[in-house]
């Protein structure tokens, strides 16, 4: 029976053994980098309406779409370092804040299903407005001058890449099949249902 | 000091063994979601999966796919585009809690008409194709909208139904793709004479007629 006892002891001294696993790295120096580049890709509100401005840029000229990739990210962080300065988080501000991001996803959404080469100033001008916008709801105060330099970084990165990601893949979706414009129209029109489901809601439960 | 290799008995052995077992079967133990529904990634699950269970849903929606493909360009981008924004229209008013007369006649009626149309090729104006889906669509949309559990996280529950319902059109489209050798055309057809009959009979069962 002793050889029993050994292997359950062994067993359960395996059991306790295992250690917290640290996903997030929160303790390690660049710990407040990845908290910036999780937060917004742990939010739909800004990774549906991120992926349709990639979307959308993937359907412009490589010239304005490169534009985009630098004026975004960009836009991101002097909207988060606006919204810290100013604080501009609070109370009804936020509520604002939140619709207007809401009517980022149905505006690039439409964009998207409209699949049209727009005038330089207006695609420009969504990316900055919405990045500005996206970038103050992704704004953390309380945070050290290293650590907030880290979070902007991770926050800039987090926007280069699901931007350059999704334009990228529809370049290449639409230069090598033929059904790739109707595919990412497709998803537009996934992008824009779920905003106008998501607005409308909270249209809703403010009237009620 | 002398040792001695003890002989273990079948019964011993069997102990061990059951002993071991059931400590790994512990090990193995999943974490308990006693409120699965709940939160962003509740919502998720919860609005991908209602249009999957419901199977009603799930014809219809894929044989709005196959009505596209057997029409071809452009019902084939315009129908799957049509339904989702039409159906999150449909979703608001459900979640408004404005009662639509006949949802579940409607969704039942949806199977069958659209398994119709493809069974019997019918090929009207595309204007005319795409109002016949967003009207599906309305009652569809009400239904997902009006059974949104109120744990989850809403924008989570719309993009898991959207998501769901887009990929259930795209089975449609890619199986529609059939039509392009001639015996895939048949089969096509076949196709949606199953699902206009599996309409059939959701329409008995709703207006009462099968128990």
């Amino acid at each position: 029976m002793n050889h029993v006892y050994t292997k359950t002891a062994l067993l359960l001294g395996l059991a306790l053994l295992p250690q917290l696993a640290y996903a997030h790295l929160v303790e390690t120096r660049f710990g407040e980098f990845y908290s910036g580049l999780l937060h917004p890709l742990t939010t739909l509100i800004h990774v549906v309406a991120w992926l349709a401005l990639g979307f959308l840029a993937g359907f412009q000229t490589l010239k304005e779409a490169r534009k985009i990739l630098v004026l975004f990210p960009l836009a991101v962080v002097l909207g988060a370092i606006f919204a810290n300065f100013f604080d501009a988080r609070v109370g009804s501000a936020q509520a604002n804040l939140d619709y207007v991001n809401l009517a980022s996803i149905v505006i690039l959404g439409t964009g998207v299903i409209w699949a049209k080469n727009l005038p330089s100033y207006v695609v420009l001008g969504i990316a900055v407005f919405f990045g500005l916008t996206h970038g103050m709801a992704n704004a953390n105060a309380n945070l050290s001058a290293n650590g907030q330099i880290l979070y902007l970084a991770g926050i800039m990165v987090a926007a280069y890449l699901l931007v350059c990601l999704a334009s990228a893949g529809v370049v290449l979706l639409t230069q090598k099949h033929d059904w790739g414009k109707t595919a990412v129209r497709a998803l537009g029109s996934w992008i824009l249902a779920v905003g106008i489901i998501f607005s409308g809601f909270s249209l809703l439960t403010l009237s009620v | 000091m002398k040792y001695t290799t003890k002989k273990w008995t079948t019964e011993e052995n069997a102990l061990s063994t059951k002993t071991v077992l059931a400590i790994a079967l512990i090990l193995c133990a999943f974490s308990v979601h006693a409120h699965s529904e709940l939160g962003v990634a509740g919502g998720l699950m919860s609005g991908f999966l209602h249009p999957i269970y419901g199977f009603d849903h799930l014809l219809a929606m894929v044989a709005v796919g196959l009505w596209g493909a057997q029409l071809g360009k452009p019902a084939i981008w315009v129908l799957p585009i049509t339904f989702p924004l039409v159906m999150a229209v449909g979703g608001l008013i459900g979640m408004a809690v404005i009662d639509i007369p006949f949802v579940e006649f409607g969704i039942s009626l949806s199977a069958l008409a659209l398994g119709a149309a493809v069974a019997f090729c019918w090929r009207p104006h595309i204007a005319f194709a795409a109002v016949v889906v967003a009207i599906f669509a309305i009652y569809h949309g009400h239904a997902h909208g009006t059974e949104l559990p109120s744990a989850v996280n809403p924008l989570a529950y719309g993009v898991g139904f959207v998501i769901s319902t887009g990929l259930m059109h795209l089975v449609g489209i890619v199986l529609g793709l059939m039509t392009r050798w001639p015996k895939g055309q048949k089969l096509l057809r076949g196709l949606g004479a199953v699902i206009a009959a599996s309409g059939l009979f959701f329409l008995a069962s709703t207006v009462g007629l099968l128990v």
